[in-house]
């Protein structure tokens, strides 16, 4: 036995003492540990349920071949990936829902800034149009697309009364595979660009005026005071517009669903609408599933791209 | 090595998953819940789910009523679901979730996924001599029967017929009745196209935008052809390609038919002169247009023969016995004569029991109203549809997206249904082990 292997020693006491504080700490821990798990569980449990829980049982779907009625589920591994990333409509279902997710996304911004700048204008009644422009942001999506529906009506729509006095035969909107894409952008946009607007338009009232006045001190005139200054500055608002808009709009449904259901033939079919017709009108379970797991993977990876590169683009403070 | 374990994680994870839910074929599924009116206490009770709004449930609704008044064992609950798609959605969802309604309306075109995936009660074992074979209409009740089983029985079963105008036919000089073949319809087109309406000339022929190829199934073997032999697609060949090549003529050449959102409501407002449309849409056609409406048989061509169509009534295997009883009750009071004829002379379904023909009301109002008895004269001609149509999965889907193209940008017939053809037959092969299984 050598020194070196005796315990270290200290004054009983001590150790007491220290193991004391050490129990309490644990237990102080513990107990916060405890109220953390407490005051999150509610919330975790319902976001597990909801929203954890569908995607990773979707993911399971997604390698099944699955009718919804049969008792039980065939695993296929991945051949719903193979048959859907090689089949000509599904590049064409991708191809239709990006552009016109780039329609809307890049018509909302546009419009809403313009909007925006508009309505920070001293002008009257600016309240009433505010409100006016915004309402259609929070009206239910199967009445906005009953309402339009009807103003596209060739026979007795509202635009062919705007139209027809110019001397031009209005198109069949809903009914021809060229204006069918088109119509619903303008449906998409007349819903959306209040919201747009009315975030621009906040972003527009908290910019810090010194800048502003300063360049205009040195001379620049309003277009560059716009592109060099208040642009740049409202990045964060454009950035928040843009994950929002790319991603409400890749799931668009409600006014595709009642306006054209996808067609006519497959020339509005998005990648949300096909979700709805392999899962509930094909009752396809496996394959509605795949397509949302692509759907997933696309706005996961969309959104990141856009974090990244807006990161180094977006502070200014 | 990969792929044991690649079997055992997938295995692992199905397992686990399955715990969580899908129908177990013989399992007992509760009821979807439901207030029981007090007078009706004791009963055992029946949820039927159904898809007819309007007039049509108004109808329902009559029926049911007077059936639980008929009796002291069972109450029907009557629930609302939406259109055949939205039951069928419904029903599947609500298996999931170990709940079934006893009794559902399934179309024509949605039976037979229950039926193959064994979510089907058998019917044969609740027949008597007041609810069977021997009493149902032989072709309407034929086509629920496989093997030599039922499984549905018709309730609101239908045939489209030929809706006309009969101001617009009087102004454009034509005579009051129905053409007799596409040829004829399409040589009166000039007549009607001079009569206005809406501040446009009135246009001859409305077709479907969504679910137009009910009706194009029967055109297509007016023209000749056939959706399919079996499985077998066959809608790119001759006959099925002249029927949409007529039906692309009369609406880019001719301008005389194009695609509506709603036929019916086109029609009732007068904007078009005729429309291939459910016979059970009479009632409320005859209500809602604000002229004399004509009823007739489909054209023919080359060839009659048309589709038969709408909803019949399954009942559910996953559900006690008791129910199943009860709900058979329910069954052979809609089979008494006087009730399908009230059924028929409320809506303009076609009277599924043989003898609601012979049902004074029901011979009056086809006295006063010929238009009610069309769809029961033309029945002759109607047959059941090709199985693509019936037991693929969402081909009427396909098939009426395709008429889309065509009626909306003129694509070559030949060349949409060679791409539909296609998608049909993958769609054809997704069933075929269980069709071969349990229908052949």
């Amino acid at each position: 036995m050598t020194a070196l292997d005796l315990p270290v020693r200290t004054h009983p006491d001590e150790r007491v003492l220290a193991g004391d504080a050490d129990n309490h700490r644990r237990r102080r821990r513990r107990r916060e540990y405890g109220l953390f798990a407490l005051l999150v569980a509610p919330n975790l449990i319902v976001i597990a349920v909801f929203a954890y829980w569908p995607i990773i049982y979707n993911a399971f779907l997604s390698l099944t071949d699955w009718n919804m009625i049969a008792a039980r589920p065939t695993f296929v591994g991945l051949a719903n990936y193979t048959r859907t990333l090689s089949d000509p409509a599904f590049h064409k279902t991708l191809w239709i829902t990006i552009v016109f997710t780039g329609l809307i996304v890049v018509g909302s911004l546009v419009i809403g800034l313009a909007l925006a700048f508009l309505f920070n204008l001293p002008l009257k009644g600016r309240g009433a149009v505010r409100t006016m422009a915004f309402a259609p942001h929070v009206l239910s999506g199967a009445a906005v697309a009953t309402i339009w529906a009807f103003m596209f009506d060739p026979g007795y729509g509202l635009l062919r009364a705007l139209i027809e006095p110019l001397g031009a035969e209005p198109p069949d909107w809903m009914n021809s595979s060229d204006w069918a894409l088109p119509g619903l952008v303008i449906v998409y946009l007349w819903k959306n660009v209040g919201f747009a607007a009315l975030i621009y338009l906040a972003g527009l009232q908290g910019l810090p005026k010194d800048l502003d006045e300063a360049a205009a001190i040195d001379g620049a005139n309003t277009w560059t005071r716009f592109w060099a200054i208040k642009l740049p500055l409202l990045a964060p608002i454009t950035f928040f517009l843009l994950i929002t808009t790319v991603i409400g709009t890749f799931q668009a449904f409600d006014v595709i669903a009642v306006m054209t259901g996808g067609g006519p033939g497959d020339a509005t079919t998005t990648l949300s609408w096909s979700i709805y017709n392999e899962g509930f009108k094909a009752f396809n379970a496996g394959r509605a599933a795949t397509l949302s797991i692509i759907m997933f993977v696309i706005l996961l990876v969309v959104t990141t791209v856009q974090a990244r590169v807006m990161e180094r683009r977006v502070h200014y403070r | 090595m990969t792929m044991r374990r690649r079997m055992f994680l997938g295995l692992a994870a199905g397992t686990t998953l399955a715990g969580c839910g899908y129908r177990s074929v013989d399992a007992e599924y509760s009821q979807p819940p439901g207030a029981v009116p007090a007078k009706y206490g004791n009963r055992v009770r029946v949820v039927f789910w159904t898809s007819y709004g309007g007039a049509n449930g108004k109808a329902v609704d009559k029926l049911v009523a007077k059936f639980n008044d008929s009796q002291q064992d069972v109450y029907v609950e009557v629930q609302f679901q939406g259109s055949y798609d939205d039951v069928a959605q419904k029903v599947a969802a609500a298996l999931v979730a170990k709940q079934a309604p006893d009794l559902a309306i399934l179309s024509d075109v949605t039976w037979e996924r229950f039926f193959l995936n064994d979510a089907l009660e058998p019917l044969n074992s609740y027949f008597t001599d007041g609810f069977g074979p021997a009493v149902f209409q032989q072709k309407l009740f034929g086509e629920y029967v496989v093997k030599g089983q039922s499984w549905a029985v018709p309730f609101a079963r239908s045939t489209p017929i030929l809706y006309y105008n009969k101001d617009a036919f009087a102004k454009a000089g034509l005579p009051d009745r129905a053409p007799r073949t596409w040829s004829e319809l399409r040589s009166w087109g000039p007549e009607l196209s001079k009569v206005q309406s809406g501040g446009r000339s009135l246009r001859t022929l409305a077709l479907a935008k969504v679910d137009g190829d009910w009706q194009f199934q029967g055109n297509v073997w007016q023209f000749g052809g056939a959706y399919s032999k079996g499985l077998d697609v066959t809608i790119d060949q001759d006959g099925a390609v002249a029927a949409g090549e007529w039906q692309r003529q009369m609406v880019h050449v001719d301008k005389l038919a194009y695609m509506a959102h709603s036929p019916s409501t086109d029609f009732a407002n007068g904007l078009v002169a005729m429309m291939q449309e459910s016979t059970g849409g009479l009632k409320s056609m005859t209500s809602k247009a604000k002229f004399p409406v004509g009823a007739g048989f489909i054209p023919s061509e080359v060839a009659s023969g048309l589709a038969t169509g709408g909803g019949g009534i399954g009942m559910m295997r996953n559900i006690s016995t008791e129910r199943k009883q009860a709900a058979a009750t329910f069954l052979t009071f809609l089979a008494l004569p006087e009730n399908s004829a009230f059924w028929t002379t409320q809506t303009g379904y076609l009277p599924v029991v043989n003898a609601a023909r012979e049902n004074p009301d029901l011979k009056k109002l086809i006295a006063e109203q010929p238009n009610f008895g069309v769809a029961i004269a033309q029945l002759t001609n109607a047959r059941q549809q090709d199985a693509i149509r019936l037991y693929g999965r969402n081909a009427n889907v396909a098939i009426y997206t395709g008429l889309q193209q065509i009626y909306a940008d003129n694509t070559a017939v030949k060349k949409v249904f060679g791409s539909v053809a296609k998608r049909l037959e993958a769609i054809g092969d997704e069933v075929k082990r269980l069709y071969e299984e349990k229908v052949l």
